[in-house]
């Protein structure tokens, strides 16, 4: 029994996963790039976060050049901004906000001024501001940054005198900086003017502005543009020093337009406060107060360092496989989309698509659900349809589970019984791990419920479900419920919540898990739980299903269990490395997920999904299946993939015997095979099984054909099986043969002629 | 016009044929993988052509290949 490979690379199919609208409605769940509070609230768009973050590493001369580019006076922004920022901190909803303003101030006071750039190339167009005051000072400032001859007409008689009219509230040491700045700057001023003579002034001016004062008889005029479209000026009414900064901004904007003679409210863009969507975790954060005091460079940088720099990354935080990749599930799910998209060429996403655990965690510590694992399994199904899946990171897995519903698979009602009202369905991976604890189970379920229990000892199809391998899950779906039907359509009671969840997807079928059984008619004398506290372990299986989780708790602690809560319990658990079949395709992601799971307890873990409870214990955890604390059975140490599958038909084989007493086939195949001890484990570490060695050997008994190397003494047998090739390397012994390695290959080697 | 060889391994008289119990030689062979091919030189047997894939081989360039013909 083979599985088909993938089709060849020069077969070109391409199936969208889903449509634009579609991968955008999606897309834009992820608030990650949404602006933090303090950022969304300034209408001059500071980028407040950064700047805070230059300030906590000392960096003051970035922090600066962050601040300079809002505003081309920001000494005297820093003293007299109402700063809508501070409001907005998030922090100001446990304890005190960050005192975002005074540290403006102090990155005017320590930070250095970068060089000057180049002297720009002066624009065509020129520019006329009548009026002094801050909004003429700011818009002023604004134009010569953009370039543009400037000049101002002003009634004052001197630069100073221009610059004093509105700044009262700036210091003095701040007030001599900015009239320097001022100095710097390249603008023409017109001192002594009579303002009245505007109308004739103008005259040879490209685009004109005024301040309000200047412009008394201004009754039509719209304040997003700053502009009279009746006197054809730039002016409005502002209040306050961030309303006269922000009216400059817009009118500087107004001035552009107009100097390429265009409408003012033409292609703007954004301008002021936004709204922010970003969602915070503040699960961590402690309030604390504002600790600036007088404002000495270390006060501002530990008063930055308060600043928490605002960012949602609730995902990442709890998911490895996010970590591992460094990507934002919006990022993500663009470049999974254009790797599925393209049809020729290599397909670089194919490794994050097949490594994701499917595990659904994300969708839920998202404030918007945004579920990662969805698209994955989109994808694979959508690489399945077109031919582009390869075969080679779930083949072990998919033969696996043939295996599981072939050779092993056992269903038989309750001896004496011809139709049952029961069913135990223990899943493959218990059968493989603790084939002990299914069999004591599977003879206290019958012993203790009434009406008949039969068994069914196979794989749900969660493992074809996780490859994206639809048809042959839609095979394994209605072989399930041929078996089923043949019981008399029993209750099915599972045994494990990965195939509790797979199998609710078959139409009319009844499903309970042995823990609701177990709750209902009371522990086994068997039952002990451990003697030290533990940390639970919630299944990915579970996720959204409360009742499961609740009874197994009460399980627990009913066997005198003291469970130990864990960060990211019951709903938010992580996957253990298990699921989506991550463990086949990414081995090395596997194992920083279950490092994940481990790392929220020092405590022996108890867990009710078999290969959590497995790869906790390969993790050199003391670790417990909750059916093996109800039995008083230990699995022992993790099997190797070789005896995962004996595991299984010896469980079947057994069962057989004692409970149906029937003859089984002796597991012989003629002869004797030795591994040793590191041979055994390269083959588990290469997912070579011993069924695969027997075949080699097998072949070489048939055909004789083999290599023998003259520098290591040993020989070297193949044989193709299915989708592989496999090498052994051996020496004959008396009745067999010795075993030295073993390695395989998918290529075909074949001879060529000429 | 001789064809490129992605790969060549000499023998060396080092190997035999267990089946032919003579030594293998360089020959050529090829790797055949998605409907994509590639000329190579293997061991082979002279006499009854059993192609030889040495574990350094198989482990090395071979799966790099094939790793990357399959994200193709
Ligand atoms: S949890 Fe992740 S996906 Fe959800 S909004 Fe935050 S960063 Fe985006
Ligand atoms: S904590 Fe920092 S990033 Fe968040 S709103 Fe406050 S100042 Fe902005
Ligand atoms: S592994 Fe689980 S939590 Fe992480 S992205 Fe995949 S489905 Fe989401
Ligand atoms: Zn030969």
């Amino acid at each position: 029994m083979f599985l088909e490979e993938r089709e060849s690379t020069h077969v070109y199919r391409q199936k969208r996963m889903f449509t634009k609208e579609e991968l955008e409605t999606r897309e834009r769940l992820c608030v990650h790039e949404q602006p933090a509070f303090c950022n969304a609230a300034c209408p001059l768009k500071l980028d407040a976060k950064a700047m805070l973050q230059a300030v906590a590493e000392n960096d003051f001369k970035k922090a600066l050049q962050l601040y300079e580019k809002i505003t081309p006076f920001p000494h005297v922004l820093s003293a007299g901004c109402e700063a809508p920022c501070e409001g907005s901190c998030l922090l100001c909803r446990m304890g005190e906000g960050v005192a975002i303003r005074k540290l403006e101030q102090a990155v005017c006071a320590y930070g250095e001024k970068g060089r000057k750039g180049l002297p720009r190339m002066k624009k065509k167009k020129t520019v006329a501001i009548f009026g002094s005051g801050l909004f003429s000072l700011f818009l002023a400032g604004e134009l010569q940054k953009k370039a543009y001859p400037v000049t101002v007409f002003c009634a004052e008689n001197d630069l100073q005198h221009y610059f004093d009219a509105e700044t009262g509230f700036v210091s003095a040491r701040a007030r001599e900086s900015s009239l320097l700045a001022l100095k710097g700057m390249d603008i023409q001023f017109r001192f002594q003017t009579d303002l009245g003579q505007l109308s004739s002034l103008r005259e040879g001016f490209d685009v004109v502005c005024a301040s309000w004062e200047a412009v008394k008889d201004c009754t039509d005029w719209e304040e997003a543009l700053m502009y009279s479209r009746e006197l054809k000026i730039v002016t409005g009414k502002t209040s306050g020093v961030l309303g006269a900064a922000f009216g400059a901004k817009k009118a500087a904007l107004s001035v552009d337009r107009l100097a390429q003679n265009l409408d003012p409210s033409n292609t703007r863009g954004e301008e002021g406060t936004v709204e922010t969507k970003l969602f915070v975790d503040l699960t961590d954060v402690k309030a604390s107060n504002q600790c600036i005091g007088s404002g000495t460079r270390e006060e501002a940088v530990a008063e930055a360092g308060r600043c928490i720099q605002c960012t949602c990354d609730a995902c990442v935080k709890a998911c490895a496989y996010l970590q591992h990749y460094k990507k934002y599930p919006r990022i993500l799910t663009r470049e999974i989309y254009n790797n599925v998209s393209i049809i020729m060429g290599d397909h670089m996403m194919n490794k994050p698509i097949n490594a994701c655990a499917l595990c659904g965690q994300c969708s839920v510590v998202c404030p918007n659900g945004y579920d990662v694992g969805e698209i994955c399994h989109i994808a694979r199904q959508n690489m399945v349809t077109t031919g582009k899946m390869p075969l080679a990171p779930h083949e072990f897995a998919l033969m696996d589970m043939l295996f599981s519903n072939h050779e092993a698979f056992l269903c038989r009602p309750q001896p004496g019984f011809e139709q049952c009202k029961y069913v135990f369905f223990p899943g493959c991976q218990a059968a493989a791990i603790a084939p002990d604890t299914v069999a004591a189970a599977y003879r206290d379920l019958c012993e203790r419920l009434e009406g008949g229990v039969a068994i069914m000892l196979g794989c749900c199809g969660a493992i074809c479900d996780w490859a994206g391998r639809y048809e042959m899950y839609d095979e394994t779906k209605a072989f399930l419920d041929e078996q089923l039907k043949s019981l008399g359509s029993p209750v099915v009671i599972a045994g494990c919540p990965t195939c509790k969840k797979e199998l609710s997807g078959h139409e009319g079928l009844v499903l309970t898990g042995i823990w609701d059984i177990l709750t209902e008619i009371g522990l086994p004398e068997s039952a002990k739980g451990l003697d030290t506290p533990a940390a639970l372990h919630d299944s990915c299986g579970a996720r959204g299903d409360r009742q499961t989780q609740d009874a197994i708790r009460g399980l627990a602690q009913r066997m005198g269990c003291t469970l130990v809560d864990t960060p990211y319990c019951a709903d938010k658990s992580p996957c253990c490395g298990y699921g989506g079949l991550t463990q086949y395709t990414n081995r090395e992601i596997a194992r920083k997920m279950t490092q994940k799971c481990l790392e929220r307890s020092e405590l022996p873990y108890i867990s009710y999904c078999m290969a959590c409870r497995d790869r906790f214990a390969r993790e050199g955890r003391e670790s417990k299946h909750i059916l093996e604390l109800v039995y008083g059975t230990n699995a022992g140490s993790p099997p190797d993939i070789s005896q995962k599958r004996y595991n299984r038909l010896s469980l079947k084989q057994e069962l057989l015997r004692q409970i149906w007493n029937e003859e089984t086939e002796e597991m012989d195949f003629g002869f004797n095979i030795e591994y040793s001890p590191e041979v055994t484990a390269l083959m588990d570490d290469r997912m070579i099984l011993k069924s695969d060695i027997i075949a080699v050997l097998q072949q070489l008994r048939q055909t004789g054909e083999a290599v023998l190397d003259g520098e290591t003494g040993l020989c070297i047998a193949r044989a193709r099986l299915g989708n592989v090739t496999f090498w052994v390397k051996y020496q004959e012994i008396e009745g067999g043969y010795r075993v030295f390695g073993a390695y395989s290959h998918r290529m075909n080697v074949v001879r060529r002629q000429g | 016009m001789a064809e490129k060889n992605y790969y060549t391994i000499d023998p060396m008289g080092k190997l035999q044929c267990m089946k032919c119990r003579v030594p293998l030689e360089k020959g050529k062979a090829k790797f055949m993988y998605l409907d994509n091919g590639f000329p190579v030189e293997l061991p082979v047997c002279p006499q009854c052509g059993f192609v030889y894939v040495p574990e350094e081989l198989a482990l090395g360039k071979v799966l790099a290949v094939e790793r990357a013909l399959e994200d193709k």
